[in-house]
This record gives C-alpha cells, sequence and structure tokens, in this order.
C-alpha cells in the first residue's frame, strides 16, 4: 500500500522528537491516516476507502471502536458497494478531524448516520474503477461491472484487478451521485461478519489506551480530590518515595472554576517511570484538599429530595384533557413511585491518555469516543492551534458514553505541558468510580385511574431527575432538557385522553453523564412497570393490555420533531411486541405458571421486546431465559446486532440486580468492583434474539437494548411471588 | 534486588522491587501489554494468567513469589491451545475485548483440568472474570463447543 503523505505540523515536530510511535504491537507509522495527496498512484475518492496499486482497500473508520463492532460494520458497507474482496480490505482509525465528518460515537448513530455517505465512498470508488477499465478497453463503462475486486466486461472476457486500475482510476473525476447497489444485491450489508479485531483480541495484541508506550515516557497516577470542587492545598511525600529513583515527582491539579464540563478534576499526579511506583507512593501521599460546596452532598437526601419533587406539580411538557382534576377527585386510583439509583459505567478499562507535548503541539493517544471534541476541548483549554493538536482514537476498552468527556485526556496534556516528556495518565479503578460522569437517579410518580374496560381514564406521570445539562453545559440548566424526556418520558406511548406529563430537575454534588441508553433506563422503567400494575388491576394480560392501549394508534410524537423517515411508529412497537410473545411461547409458559416479565421501548429510533424468566425457586430470582426482539430498520452487520442484544441484557441485568452507587460527605462509597456489583457469568441467562428484516432507515442498535431490561425483571419477579419492586436495584 | 522469572518459556533477570505485581512487571518491564489492568483488588479477573497452570490474578500475585514458577499469559496461549482462540473468533466473542485475555486465560486453565464442563464448571470458574460488555453467553459457547471439538 502506497503511504501518506503528512502536512500535519504537529505530526512532524512529533516524528522528529520521539521517532515511531509503538502502539501495543503495532507501530503507528504514517500509514495510518489514509488521506491521500494528489499525484500518488492510490485511488482515494473519499476520506473513508482508498485502494492501492497493491488492491489492498484501506476503509477509514472515523468513528470510536468500543465494542459495538463499527469497525467492521463500516467496512461491510464500503465492501459491498465497491464489490471488493472482503479479504482484501484492512481498516484504519482515523484521527479526529471536521473532514470526516461527526466523530462522536455517542446515541447509537453511527450507522445511521453514516449508511449514505459510506456508501457513496464506496459506490463512487467502484465507479472510477469501472470507467478507468472501460477507457483502458475502449468500450463503454455500461458493458462492464465491478465483482469480486475486479471489472469484468463480458463481451470479451476480458478482466482486471482492482488494484492494477488504481492508478488509472484516481487520475478521473469523483463522481457526485454513484449508483448505489440495490438492496437485494447486497452481499456484505446484512450478513454476519467476524469483528476485524477479533483475533487480535483473542491473541492479546489489541491495543487499548494504556498499551501505548512512546520513548522517554513517564506515568501519571492520579490522586482525584475525594468531593467535587475541591483542590490539593499542600501535599507531603514520604521519605521513602523521595529515595526511589523511580519516582519522579508530583503535579498538582487545581480543580477547574465554572461550569464543571469536561474540566479536570482537582488532584495530585504522582509521576513516576512505571505504575507500580506510581501506585505505591500515590498511597504514601498526605494531602489537605480545600473546602468545596460538594462536601455535603449526600445521595440518600438527595433521592429524598427528588422523591419529593414528585409530589407537587412539575414543569408541564404534555397536557390533555383534565387529568388533575379527574385523579383529585377519583375514589379509586392507581399510584406507584419508581426510583433508580446513580450508577456507573466503570467500563473494564479504566480511564488512561498518553499525550506529548512538544514545544506548540500536542499529540494525544487515547481511547475516546471522540477525537473531534477532544482536540476541541484541548485547544479551547491549554490554548494550542486547531492545526497543532491531533488525536487519534485507540481501540476503547469499553466506554458507554464514559469515554466521551476526555477530563482524563486534559489531565495528560497538562502534564505533558509541564514535564516537557510524553506522559500516560493512568487512572485506577476506584478513580474511575469516584470521577464517573454518573447516570442521573431518578423518582418517577405515576398515578392514573381505569375506565370499566380496564383502559386509563386520566393519567399523570412525573419524573425528576438531574440533568445532565447542569454538568456538561451549565450549572443552572438543572431543568431537564427535552432530549432526555424524550428518552422514553414526553414520547411515551402510553397516552390517554386525560393526561399530564410533568418534570423537575435538581442539582448533584457529583458530575452527571449519558450512561448507555441514558434517561431510557429509567424512564422505561417507571412505564414499563406501571403498564404491568395497571394490567393485573384490570384483569389482563400485559401484552394484551399494552395492545389494546395502542388499539388505533400511529404515530408517537415526542416533545422534539421527528426526523423525517424516522417517526416513531406504534405499528413497529407492535410487531416486536408480538414477535417476543410468540419466540418467548409466552401464553402457554404463562398458562403453566412459569415467572416471566415483559417490556418493550423504543429509543434511538429502534424498537425492542424483551421477555425476561427467572427461577422461581431461587431466592434472588435468577434469569434464566431471555428472549430479545429488535426492530433497527435497516441493519449492516447482523452478528453484531445480536451480540449488542445479548451485551445489552447483562448490562442491563446490572442495572437491574444488584448495581447502586452511594455517596456520604460528597464522596463515593462503593469504589471498586466488591461494592459496585457487575453481572458475571452465573448471573448470565441464556439469550434468544430475533432481528426484524426491514428496509426502514437504519437506526441505532447499541443502547436500545439496555432499557427493557430492568422492567421486565421487575415484572418477572412479580410473576413469580417476589412482590412488586419499584425500585432499583431489584434484589 | 535481582528476581529471575520465568514467563511464557524464557526466564528473565529484572530488578525490580520484590513486592512489584507480577501484573505490572508484565506490563511495564516485560512489554507484555495481553494482561490488562481493570481493578488491581482481584474482583475482576483481567489481569488474569496462568501461574504453573493455575488461573491466578496478576494484580495480587507478587514478582517475588513467582519467582522459579512458570507464568503463561495471554501472548502463549495461541501456542498452547490455539482450538480456544480459533473458537473464541469464530462465535465472534469478543465486544470490546479488554477483559478478554484473561477471559481465555480462565478458560483455558479450565479446559486444561476439565475436558467436558458443565454449565456449573463454567459458572464456578469463570464467574471471577467480569465483561462489563456482557459477553458471557458467548464465552460459555466458545468454552463448549472446544471442549466438544477436542471430544
Ligand atoms: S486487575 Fe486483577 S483482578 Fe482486576
Ligand atoms: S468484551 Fe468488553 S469487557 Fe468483555
Amino acid at each position: 500500500m502506497n503511504s501518506v503523505s503528512l502536512n500535519n505540523l504537529s505530526r512532524r515536530n512529533f516524528l522528529v522528537s520521539s521517532g515511531v510511535l509503538v502502539v501495543g504491537s503495532y507501530a503507528y507509522t504514517s500509514g495510518f491516516n489514509p488521506v491521500y495527496a494528489n499525484g500518488t498512484r492510490t485511488l482515494s475518492p473519499s476520506v473513508y476507502v482508498a485502494i492501492g496499486t497493491d488492491g489492498v482497500v484501506t476503509v477509514t473508520c472515523h468513528r470510536s471502536e468500543m465494542g459495538q463492532g463499527i469497525k467492521t460494520a463500516v467496512a461491510q458497507v464500503v465492501c459491498d458497494e465497491l464489490e471488493a474482496d472482503w479479504e482484501k480490505v484492512v481498516v484504519a482509525q482515523a484521527e479526529g478531524d471536521a473532514k470526516y465528518g461527526d466523530q462522536n460515537t455517542d446515541g447509537s448513530r453511527s450507522i445511521k448516520n453514516f449508511f449514505m455517505p459510506l456508501r457513496n465512498a464506496g459506490a463512487a470508488a467502484r465507479e472510477m474503477l469501472v470507467q478507468a477499465a472501460a477507457d483502458s478497453w475502449g468500450v463503454d463503462a455500461s458493458e462492464c461491472e465491478a465483482r469480486e475486486h475486479t471489472v469484468h466486461h463480458a463481451a470479451s472476457s476480458r478482466r482486471a484487478a482492482f488494484g492494477e486500475l488504481a492508478d488509472a482510476a484516481s487520475k478521473l473525476a469523483v463522481p457526485e451521485s454513484p449508483t448505489l447497489k440495490s438492496r437485494e444485491n447486497w452481499n456484505h450489508i446484512g450478513k454476519s461478519r467476524i469483528h476485524v479485531d477479533a483475533q487480535d483480541v483473542a491473541t492479546g495484541k489489541a491495543a487499548y489506551g494504556a498499551d501505548v508506550t512512546l520513548p522517554n515516557m513517564a506515568i501519571a497516577v492520579m490522586v482525584h480530590a475525594p468531593v467535587l470542587g475541591s483542590s490539593p492545598l499542600n501535599v507531603k511525600v514520604p521519605d521513602s518515595a523521595k529515595a526511589n529513583s523511580r519516582f519522579i515527582g508530583i503535579e498538582t491539579i487545581d480543580a477547574t472554576p465554572g461550569p464543571i464540563g469536561f474540566n479536570p478534576v482537582g488532584s495530585v499526579a504522582v509521576i513516576a517511570e512505571d505504575t507500580f511506583t506510581g501506585i505505591k507512593v500515590a498511597e504514601e501521599l498526605e494531602i489537605n484538599w480545600s473546602d468545596s460546596p460538594n462536601q455535603d452532598f449526600d445521595s440518600d437526601t438527595f433521592q429524598q429530595d427528588l422523591r419529593e419533587a414528585v409530589e407537587a406539580p412539575g414543569n408541564v411538557w404534555h397536557e390533555v384533557g383534565d387529568a388533575n382534576n379527574m385523579l383529585e377527585g377519583a375514589e379509586e386510583k392507581i399510584e406507584a413511585v419508581y426510583e433508580t439509583p446513580f450508577l456507573s459505567h466503570a467500563p473494564m478499562e479504566p480511564p488512561s491518555a498518553v499525550a506529548n507535548v512538544v514545544g506548540d503541539a500536542v499529540e494525544v493517544l487515547a481511547p475516546v469516543q471522540d477525537p473531534q471534541t477532544t482536540r476541541n476541548t484541548i485547544v479551547g483549554a491549554k490554548n494550542f492551534a486547531l492545526e497543532n493538536v491531533k488525536v487519534t482514537p485507540t481501540l476503547l476498552g469499553g466506554a458507554f458514553g464514559r469515554k466521551s468527556k476526555p477530563d482524563f485526556v486534559l489531565e495528560a496534556v497538562e502534564l505533558s505541558r509541564r514535564l516537557k516528556r510524553p506522559i500516560r495518565v493512568q487512572w485506577q479503578r476506584e478513580n474511575d468510580l469516584q470521577y464517573d460522569y454518573f447516570h442521573a437517579p431518578s423518582v418517577q410518580r405515576y398515578e392514573a385511574t381505569l375506565g370499566e374496560n380496564g383502559m386509563p381514564t386520566a393519567w399523570r406521570q412525573r419524573t425528576a431527575f438531574p440533568s445532565i445539562m447542569s454538568t456538561v453545559a451549565a450549572p443552572n440548566m438543572v431543568e431537564p432538557a427535552n432530549w432526555e424526556l424524550d428518552m422514553g418520558f414526553t414520547n411515551t406511548p402510553y397516552r390517554c385522553e386525560n393526561q399530564s406529563i410533568e418534570a423537575a430537575g435538581l442539582k448533584a454534588g457529583v458530575r452527571i453523564g449519558w450512561l448507555r441508553s441514558v434517561c431510557n433506563i429509567f424512564h422505561a422503567f417507571g412505564a414499563n412497570v406501571f403498564i404491568d400494575e395497571l394490567a393485573e388491576q384490570a384483569g389482563m394480560d400485559p401484552i394484551d393490555y399494552r395492545l389494546a392501549m395502542w388499539d388505533g394508534m400511529d404515530v408517537i410524537q415526542g416533545a422534539l420533531p421527528s426526523e423525517p423517515g424516522h417517526e416513531f411508529k406504534i405499528e413497529r412497537l407492535r410487531n416486536v411486541l408480538r414477535k417476543v410473545r410468540e419466540n418467548s411461547d409466552w401464553d402457554q409458559k404463562i398458562a403453566d405458571g412459569h415467572a416471566l416479565g415483559v417490556a418493550v421501548h423504543h429509543s434511538f429510533l429502534s424498537y425492542v421486546a424483551t421477555v425476561l424468566e427467572v427461577d422461581r425457586s431461587d431466592p434472588n430470582y435468577k434469569v434464566t431465559n431471555a428472549h430479545v426482539v429488535l426492530d433497527c430498520g435497516t441493519y449492516v452487520n447482523s452478528d453484531t446486532c445480536i451480540a449488542q442484544m445479548e451485551g445489552a441484557v447483562v448490562f442491563g441485568l446490572s442495572a437491574a440486580q444488584r448495581a447502586k452507587l452511594t455517596f456520604k460527605d460528597g464522596t463515593i462509597q462503593e469504589n471498586n468492583f466488591d461494592g459496585y456489583l457487575i453481572a458475571r457469568m452465573p448471573d448470565a441467562p441464556s439469550i434468544s434474539v430475533e432481528l426484524i428484516d426491514s428496509d426502514h432507515l437504519p437506526a441505532g442498535v447499541g443502547e436500545p437494548g439496555v432499557p427493557p431490561v430492568a422492567p421486565a425483571l421487575s415484572n418477572a419477579i412479580f410473576k413469580a411471588g417476589g412482590g412488586r419492586r419499584r425500585s432499583l436495584p431489584l434484589i | 534486588m535481582s528476581i529471575t522469572v520465568n514467563v511464557n518459556g524464557v526466564e528473565h533477570q529484572l530488578d525490580v522491587d520484590e513486592n512489584t505485581p507480577l501484573l505490572w512487571v508484565l506490563r511495564d518491564h516485560l512489554d507484555l501489554n495481553g494482561t490488562k489492568f481493570g481493578c488491581g483488588r482481584g474482583l475482576c479477573g483481567a489481569c488474569t494468567v496462568q501461574i504453573d497452570g493455575t488461573p491466578t490474578r496478576s494484580c495480587l500475585t507478587t514478582v517475588a513469589a513467582v519467582s522459579g514458577r512458570h507464568v503463561s499469559t495471554i501472548e502463549s496461549l495461541v501456542d498452547q491451545q490455539p482450538d480456544l482462540i480459533e473458537a473464541w473468533v469464530d462465535e465472534n466473542v469478543s465486544q470490546c475485548g479488554y477483559c478478554q485475555s484473561g477471559q481465555l486465560m480462565s478458560a483455558a486453565a479450565l479446559l486444561a483440568t476439565n475436558a467436558a464442563p458443565t454449565d456449573e464448571d463454567i459458572n464456578v470458574a469463570m464467574a471471577g472474570n467480569i465483561c462489563r460488555c456482557g459477553t458471557y453467553s458467548r464465552i460459555r459457547k466458545a468454552i463448549r463447543r472446544t471442549a466438544e471439538a477436542r471430544q
């Protein structure tokens, strides 16, 4: 493959100063970023694809890989339109650069937003190869066809491999609107493919943030303030550390004033030649921290405040009919309060980042979900020129939303600037749990009256939680935002002609962020358990009850307008629910007394129904079986979609069964996996997944499997005789 | 002080604090980065290696404790149990992959002593390895597939 010409100042500085970047067992050489300068012989009609004269196709994945299989899916899409041979495709990871379009790998939208651009990239390259072949044979391009990495001219039985054509094709104009393949001719999109990194992972070669090593690099082990907002006042370094030749020194970082955003928190960094020296010295430091307004923050008190918030009217987001008066005057109403606690992302890879500041430029290699935001944040916080900041994602050892906040990268940049050498910041699990951007706790209150037929006649729902905006935007933005409420609350499919939908926000003394499926976690929980309770009251099956409520309904409108082609269609929700009923043998098993629970939820423009079965005889209601049906529209890697649903069941079970974080005096109480309890092998049920074949637009896959899990478990436990459990965690 | 350790069949002479956890010796001194750091307290299994064939959390094992013993890491598994790695790839087990070195080392140790593990055996052997991405059902399949193919 041809190599790349580099015009990037920071890159050049970097190479001069430290030679080749070594990442794990890979050398990150200049072949890394396939932006091919004019005059090379490589065909690169787009930033996403390049075909060398050796026939190797390099697909550049501009989204971060964190386990959702995006590198593989991106390659499948390009490969399909290009008619390339899968075995000749390699995938490169893009650095952060606006030329790729949005790189914020978040919100389950990589395929949704880039399906068409990637198809166009592959199709443009295909048409150029076909044109180059036609030109060389003196025939019309319409007589030629690309397949299996080769252009064929059937009439003359001539053929030319892509590699032979790349040079000539690279001199042609890039077609503006290439013809895309029709769906029935897809041979990679919609098929199952093994992840491109699978072999590297299984042999220990896959490289994550902490696997990046640069010449002359030092390690920074972080000691973060016990309370958000505190800064180190003074630090006593023990004599034993001073005598250790592998200990380099300490650096203090003050809490950043103003909005929390993605800024570093107060800390003492222990700089050492190796990680263990850093850890050991970190344990022995004596640090005095400044006072902080958050030092009294207590999660029990906060939960009580949330409970009180839903007792009073909130901001009204939707009101029809006369729900309030009907509920006040009702002789009988059903009322329930649902609660969820603080949760942490706790990706298996704790935050880690490498930065190398050389003069007025910096290069970063780190497991970040959004290299552009990381880059811009460095520019904003540290006064580098944009062109002097280079950020390249490594593989992410799990992220779930955590690693879209680059606070840990800013630490590395600041420390490298001070120490004038490459720095790898290493967080321990305790740092990770104390300084997550936590999933918000919530309380919801539902009230309804039922008519003769068991259907709701009046309905009021209130939610209260701390808004993400109060952390990432401005401290006074405490009210839940419309996009947070459109995660299962203001766009609820449970409608009633007398209905009030209300929300309230409170400010927490810790950082709040988005965690895989975000507010859908608590909103799907409240809604799906409440429906189960209403069905019980009405003496109806909970699936029948939903179907009856949706009778005659078509489209759900939330607080925000729908994207064209992505309207929330009740028919699709109904469909996944019916399928999961069949697949789980719901009716027979319920009749036979099995303990099954169901939930269904629309999120990230996809539709998921989940049935869980629990073991009645187990005091902890072990989940034995899970059935999931996913309608995500057009999908790319079928096996990835299935894997994401399987993973979502387990991720959802962690939150549903045992995970809970608490704070006392502003400080986390569960600081490792002995306190923060994640689902393990014995907790994992057998899981079956059905993917709906659909020609709707592609929608989300990574997140929408999570929300139905907790309510399905609560509903199954109720069936098992465990009572109504309205508060997470359930066990 | 100088300590001799045998990792993947190679003897290394190291000048490190004898209390250094094996995990950090592997990663920081021997450039064997396949073994991962997840919790540092024996709670997650990301750092699992084998010591004389026994799955062991390298974050809690000092380098002094393995002097004179045989350490094997994920980097050597492809020589020892290539079929297990193949099953892992064929089942498309890994998601983010960060936990998988540890999962594989635990699974390999199980299969070395138990040719036909039951679900319960798998639960017991694998309970110490967290996978936050939730790949457990595929791990189970890959272990069974390997065991069945070996029969
Ligand atoms: S890092 Fe050793 S068990 Fe978690
Ligand atoms: S594959 Fe991501 S933690 Fe296991």
